[in-house]
């Protein structure tokens, strides 16, 4: 097999197995249906692996597969874009995915949507890959309203739920905000360099560094506008402040789609994004001050609204936001690297929180709030363990693998030179403490101190208690009593939970078998990555960094491998941020637990700001949703009513169906009417062409 | 003008005149005959161009056959063609006035001096001959065409076919081969009837 | 050229007339059996005329048959899919004439000399075999379109389809017989060196030019050449209909490619604004016209009479590309043209012409994939993306404003608008109005397949349409290769 049809088959892998359960999954039933989408997933996988080996062999690639059409000088292509950025998220992409596909099996175990949320997360990796392997921005732009679409179809996943329609919609329609910026910014691209081939692109930059918008009156730089505007699109797609609003509202969703798409995967394309478009961001400093202040934003603030919640998922999507945010601050220091270098470590243990988080969920009974649970550790000795390991990785403890990619963030702002620079690297020092604290919060809340489950629920239903008797332990022999469930299943709107005197348990082996294999690269990838990634080669032919930019020169500089890192991260600030992160936390809700009862009175207007959410979805609902159906409402009233129903159309369709009234008479059905127009129209073209004479 | 350019305006003449007649006589066998007489000047026409064998043939094939054929059909139908017609005089000066524009228009490209301008007849030697030049050509370089055209034929024949022949059912007809091959005992059947009683009877 | 070579070349159209005599005969030896075998053999037929066309495909363009023959791409390409369209039209009509005790051998082999017509016309080099091939196709037309000889309105619309079609063959031929005058010669590569050449009588050419462009302009279908398009498809029984409006059309394309543009380019500006009027005045009157119809094969008749209005868009700009995006437009055309009239026949069933437009009210209801398929037809066929029609469209404006014709491409797309209209009213009956009846729907397994592969085949090429596109494009590019 060439590289190029192998290249061809990673994506399309996925997208037979979509086809294949989305079109045929009653045919096949639930077992075929997993197993051909798993098996296509891990196809997809292996190929991936081919291709970094190749790739690691020097062997890139840059080629169109398919021209999809030519207007004038403009072609519309298909094609890949093969080099270290893009291999390594391939296997990012792919392997995640795999895990989540394996996972699925248990946690949609008795789902009836159990097919059709399998071809959902193929067609999810089908297009994730085509985002990532895209040579050129009209295939950027399939990939990312391609995931969009599918995040979509996804978070609105169980339909019957109100909440998940609101949810699904509001990710729509922030997404829309977002991508609006990101087709203006494609459009831009190709006024200013009329191709939307990357390389060309590229290559063209350093010519249009100082072009001028040529609108009057206004000296906007085409390449800052250019940035900012692909940023917005990027701030959608990574929920960067104040696009956030979609993504803790995306839990609605199952958790393996959590895990895989608002983790993992997709909310990492704009990083992604970014990162591809280096040799852009580039030309711009004003552009790389704007996503780097927004990325200290979003890294701060949406940490601190991690500390006050009580579901366990939007605990993690919250700080999924916040290392967003990292990510982001890292690229606006052009440390791209370093960002995909987080990118890369926080995919695996955000995956593994999340999967670990659904298995706590599934343990629980699908009860998400950490107030009832409490003392797992017992229960569920594997999801413990390895939950411990992902909060250890995520708050950056040294050795792990987010303590790598996070402690470089931190030196490479502080190295930065961008005016805005000084400022952010205090908040994200400030987001190191707040990260431990509520990773460590949610840890003690769940897996330690006193057993809370089976208390709260006396209110509960009494079916619910035959009805989960251990269904998870059960998966296995489950088709045979699947009746009974599946009218609860199907509306998920409800709290479950453990029913008086039932004891949480530790799920299957397909649950736990992933988060054992995602644990391995949370622990490990960094100290093996960090130093080719960083400081070695790896990403020098795809990611460009402009001379005046040193950042992590300078960190190279300092750098002697990644054990030393490690021993010197003992002496250093973040450190013992964390710690502090960790013991506070371990005070507050493990011995005292009084105090942040006490707090919570005391400042009680600042905890009601992050209950509230800085009160975001308050001014979004009134401003934009309220305002735009008063708008809407006006021009329906005028505009579309009086003047457009009114006078445009029913008064055209009124002048179109007289003119065809009496064009039809003409057609009298006589053959020497016909015959004579013929011969009329024989006259006219001979007068016509008599006058052309 | 000399004779020949004479003879083709004469000829050129009728067949106007009869082309005019055949869409206005009232009598559809007028009309036909008038046809027949279109014919006969175009090939008089083509006698001129040193046609013989298509001058002869559209005499043999259409006058001969196709318009005797068509003269059977209209006698046999007894068209009313006036009631065809109707209305063919109120749209008359319509179809006149557009037919004088057009006659006008192409008179005035056909009749430009440079548009007349073309090269004269080839002259041909006493013994050439049209038929063999005809014949070689058709089985030689009109090879393609020559198919074609046989072709158009037997797709009329297959649809005059189609279009005509109808199996009628519960129509009787008689079967002559059966009824050639008839018995005496198929036909006829002898009763034995009792010879009628005597008189006696009756004389009582 | 010897005589193998040009049968080699031309022996698609050998190998189809000697299976029409085959079938002709054989057809009279086993009738009564559903016509199964007659059938299965023309389907065969087809198979092998396209195995012969493919297997025959030579680079580059062969003339053969003293000049009368040409053998190119485009020959190839549109044989290849006037193949498919009358396959297609077999398999959509078969049940449909089945019950109605018209499925004869007759039909069959008339449909397949229709066919070989359409061979000739597409493969023709010389107006003389230009004309023979229209005839044939055109005769056969005709007596397909009579062969329901028990409806009146069927053999009103033959008769009117034959005098009508006769008049414009007389244009035709007296304009072929004027362009003859004025250059010497019928052939089209020598009328054309002629002209290079200067060796012509211009006036006398134009005048010729005048009744070659109406003649065509009838085959097309194009306004004021039209009338007979409403009558005749409305008339016509519905597969007939079906073979005129598609396959045929791809011939015509062939024809105006052959005639206006291998032969007479020099003449561009002057056949170019006659087609411009009447490409305007086609889309106008088809638009506006299918609007008032209530019955669906009429309202498809108007809106081919709009779409050849289209079509003439991409020729008349006189570029490479707007040859080849007439060419993707005739094609897809095709496509949809059977679609929507396979629907038809897919609707009807003994007794019974789903030929109303109410009778597509509530068709969703009925059967639901019926009614996405004939969305996806109606959609494509009102031009709006993601189906071929709207790429179809958009590549012949396109082609149009290329060449600086910014009026045309501006009344187009407004009248494409408006023929948006009754496009979407037949998708509003089958999604939001209520059945009238519930009969259900009968069709056979391989009817509805193909209506399948049919209306996603719609769909896939409007989302890939790269292939089809650079295949018309290359097709095109080489028949000028001579010039």
């Amino acid at each position: 097999m060439s590289m190029q049809s192998t290249y061809l088959m990673v994506p399309a892998a996925p997208l037979i197995g979509a086809i294949a359960a989305g079109l045929f999954g009653k045919v096949l039933g639930r077992v075929w249906s997993h197993r051909i989408t798993i098996l296509m997933v891990a196809v997809a996988f292996g190929l991936s692996v081919s291709i970094f080996n190749d790739v690691m062999a020097g062997h890139t690639f840059n080629g169109s597969v398919y021209t999809w059409m030519t207007t004038g000088d403009t072609r519309f292509e298909v094609g890949f874009l093969i080099d270290r950025l893009t291999v390594m998220m391939m296997l990012v992409v792919t392997f995640v995915s795999l895990m989540v596909h394996i996972y699925t099996i248990g946690y949609m175990q008795e789902d009836p949507g159990y097919q059709r949320f399998f071809s959902y997360i193929s067609l999810f990796t089908f297009s994730m890959l085509m985002l990532v392997m895209s040579n050129n921005f009209m295939q950027l732009f399939f990939g990312w309203e391609a995931v969009g679409l599918v995040s979509y179809l996804l978070i609105g996943f169980w339909f019957t739920r109100p909440t998940a329609i609101y949810a699904n919609l509001k990710a729509f329609l922030v997404n829309r905000v977002g991508d609006f910026g990101f087709l203006l910014g494609i459009g831009l691209v190709l006024m200013v360099f009329g191709t939307l081939d990357y390389a060309s692109v590229f290559a063209a930059a350093g010519q249009h560094a100082a072009d001028m918008a040529p609108i009057p009156g206004i000296s906007a730089n085409l390449i800052t506008a250019i940035c900012i505007l692909l940023f917005i699109g990027a701030m959608g797609k990574s929920a960067q402040f104040p696009l956030h609003v979609w993504l803790p509202d995306s839990m609605e969703g199952p958790t393996p789609i959590s895990a895989l798409i608002h983790a993992a995967t997709m909310v990492t394309a704009g990083i992604f994004m970014v990162a591809r478009m280096s040799p852009l961001y580039e030309m711009s400093e004003a552009a790389l001050s704007f996503v780097m202040v927004i990325g200290a934003i979003t890294a701060l603030f949406m940490g601190f609204l991690g500390i006050v919640q009580h579901d366990i998922k939007r605990v993690v999507a919250y700080s999924t936001l916040s290392q967003l945010g990292y990510m982001t601050v890292a690229l606006g220091a052009s440390a791209y690297s370093v960002a995909v270098f987080h990118l890369m470590t926080h995919a695996f243990f955000k995956a593994l929180l999340f999967l670990a988080a659904g298995s706590v969920i599934i343990g629980m009974h699908h009860d998400q709030d950490m107030r009832n649970m409490g003392g797992l550790k017992k229960y569920m000795p594997i999801t413990w363990i390895t939950s411990l390991i992902g909060s250890l990785a995520l708050i950056g403890t040294p050795f792990f693998s987010g303590f790598y990619s996070k402690d470089s963030i931190i030196e490479a702002v502080g190295l930065s030179h961008l005016p805005v620079a000084g400022v952010v690297h205090v908040a994200v020092l400030i987001g190191v403490f707040v990260t431990a604290f509520y990773s460590f919060r949610m840890y003690f809340l769940v897996f330690h101190g006193e057993e809370r489950f089976g208390k709260a629920h006396d209110d509960h239903h009494a079916h619910d208690a035959h009805g989960h008797d251990d269904h998870a332990a059960h998966a296995d022999a489950h088709d045979a009593h699947d009746g009974d469930h599946d009218d609860e299943e199907v509306s998920h709107d409800h709290h479950h939970g453990l029913a008086p005197g039932q004891k949480p348990h530790e799920s299957p082996w397909v649950v736990t078998l992933p988060l054992v294999l995602l644990a391995i690269p949370s622990v490990a990838i960094g100290f093996i990555a960090i130093e080719p990634m960083l400081f070695g080669h790896y990403f020098t032919d795809a990611i460009f960094i402009s001379e005046h930019h040193e950042a992590l020169h300078e960190m190279h500089e300092e750098f002697h491998g990644a054990v030393a890192m490690g021993l010197h991260a003992f002496t250093s600030l973040p450190f013992w941020l964390a710690l502090a992160g960790v013991l506070t936390s371990w005070f507050f809700y493990m011995k005292r637990p009084d105090i942040p009862e006490a707090i919570k009175q005391r400042f009680s207007c600042i905890h009601n700001m992050l209950e509230e959410k800085y009160f975001f979805d308050r001014f979004n609902d009134w401003f934009f949703a309220s305002g735009a159906r008063g708008a809407s409402r006006f021009l329906w009233r005028f505009g579309d009513v009086r003047l457009i129903d009114g006078l445009v159309v029913n008064g055209s369709a009124w002048l179109v169906g007289r003119v065809s009234g009496v064009v039809r008479h003409v057609q009298s059905g006589y053959i020497y009417h016909y015959a004579f127009a013929m011969i009329t129209g024989v006259f006219v073209l001979l007068t016509i062409r008599n006058w052309f004479e | 003008m000399n004779v020949e350019s004479l003879v083709f305006y004469v000829f050129a003449a009728l067949m106007i005149f009869a082309g005019l007649r055949v869409i206005t006589a009232r009598n559809p066998v007028h009309s036909a005959m008038f046809l027949v007489l279109a014919f006969c000047s175009a090939s008089g026409i083509w006698m001129l161009l040193e046609a013989e064998f298509l001058s002869i043939t559209l005499v043999l094939v259409y006058v001969g056959a196709v318009m005797v054929l068509f003269l059977f059909v209209v006698m046999m139908l007894d068209i009313n063609l006036d009631q065809l017609r109707e209305g063919f005089w109120r749209w008359f000066p319509f179809g006149a006035a557009l037919a004088l524009v057009m006659v006008g228009e192409m008179v005035y490209v056909l009749g430009n001096r440079k548009t007349a301008a073309t090269e004269g007849l080839v002259r041909h030697a006493a013994d050439y001959s049209n038929i063999k030049e005809l014949g070689r050509l058709i089985y030689t370089d009109y090879v393609y065409p020559f198919e074609i055209a046989a072709v158009v034929l037997l797709v009329a024949m297959v649809a005059a076919i189609a279009l005509t022949l109808r199996r009628r059912i519960g129509v009787k007809s008689q079967n002559p081969g059966k009824q050639v091959l008839v018995k005496k005992a198929d036909r006829l059947r002898i009763v034995p009837v009792a010879a009628e009683k005597s008189g006696s009877d009756r004389a009582a | 050229m010897n005589l193998a070579t040009n049968l080699y070349h031309a022996g698609a159209e050998v190998f189809l007339l000697t299976m029409v005599c085959v079938i002709l005969i054989a057809d009279l030896f086993v009738a009564g059996r559903g016509k199964m075998f007659t059938y299965m053999m023309v389907q065969l037929t087809l198979l092998g005329c396209s195995f012969i066309t493919v297997a025959t495909h030579t680079d580059g363009v062969a003339i053969v048959f003293s000049n009368m023959y040409v053998d190119d791409l485009m020959s190839d390409v549109l044989k290849l899919l006037a193949y498919l369209a009358v396959s297609m039209m077999l398999v959509y009509s078969r049940t449909y004439l089945l019950t109605r005790g018209l499925f004869s051998g007759e039909f069959m082999s008339l449909a397949l000399f229709a066919l070989l017509g359409m061979m000739v016309m597409i493969s023709a080099s010389h107006f003389l075999t230009l004309y023979l091939g229209l005839e044939l196709l055109s005769l056969s037309l005709y007596a397909m379109v009579a062969l329901q000889r028990d409806s009146a309105v069927a053999t009103e619309a033959a008769m009117k389809y034959f005098i009508l079609g006769a008049l414009a063959s007389g244009l035709l031929l007296y304009g072929m017989s004027m362009i003859y005058g004025a250059t010497g010669s019928l052939e089209i590569y020598k009328i054309s060196d002629a002209i290079e050449q200067g060796v012509y009588n211009k006036q006398l050419l134009v005048f010729g030019l005048v009744f070659v462009v109406s003649g065509l302009a009838f085959k097309l279908g194009a306004v004021p050449f039209h009338m007979w398009v409403p009558d005749v498809y409305h008339g016509a029984p519905t597969p007939m209909t079906l073979l005129i409006g598609s396959a045929p059309k791809l011939a015509a394309f062939a024809f105006v490619m052959r005639i206006l543009v291998e032969a007479l380019q020099p003449l561009a500006i002057q056949w170019s604004s006659m087609l411009a009027i009447m490409a305007i005045l086609s889309i106008a009157i088809g638009n506006l016209s299918a609007i008032a119809q209530t019955n669906i094969k009429r309202m498809f008749a108007y809106s081919t009479i709009a779409h050849m209005g289209y079509l003439l868009l991409g020729v008349l700009s006189g570029t490479i590309e707007g040859y080849s995006s007439a060419m993707f437009y005739a094609v897809t055309y095709v496509l949809m043209t059977l679609g929507g009239f396979g629907m038809i026949m897919l609707m009807s069933r003994e007794g019974f012409e789903a030929d109303n437009l109410s009778d597509y009210k509530g068709l969703n209801q009925r059967s639901p994939w019926l009614a996405f398929m004939m969305l996806l037809l109606m959609f494509s066929m009102a031009g709006v993306p993601p189906t071929v029609g709207f790429y179809a469209k958009f590549s012949v404006l396109q082609a149009v404003v290329q060449t600086g014709h910014f009026a045309l491409a501006i009344i187009a797309v407004l009248f494409s608008l408006v023929g948006a209209f009754f496009y979407l009213r037949v998708v509003k009956l089958m999604y939001f109005d209520t059945p009238e009846s519930h009969e259900p729907i009968q069709y056979q397994a391989d009817t509805s397949l193909l209506i399948t592969f049919n209306g996603l085949g719609v769909l896939f090429l409007g989302i890939l349409p790269g292939t089809l596109m650079s295949i018309c494009a290359v097709s095109v590019q080489q028949s000028l290769l001579l010039h």
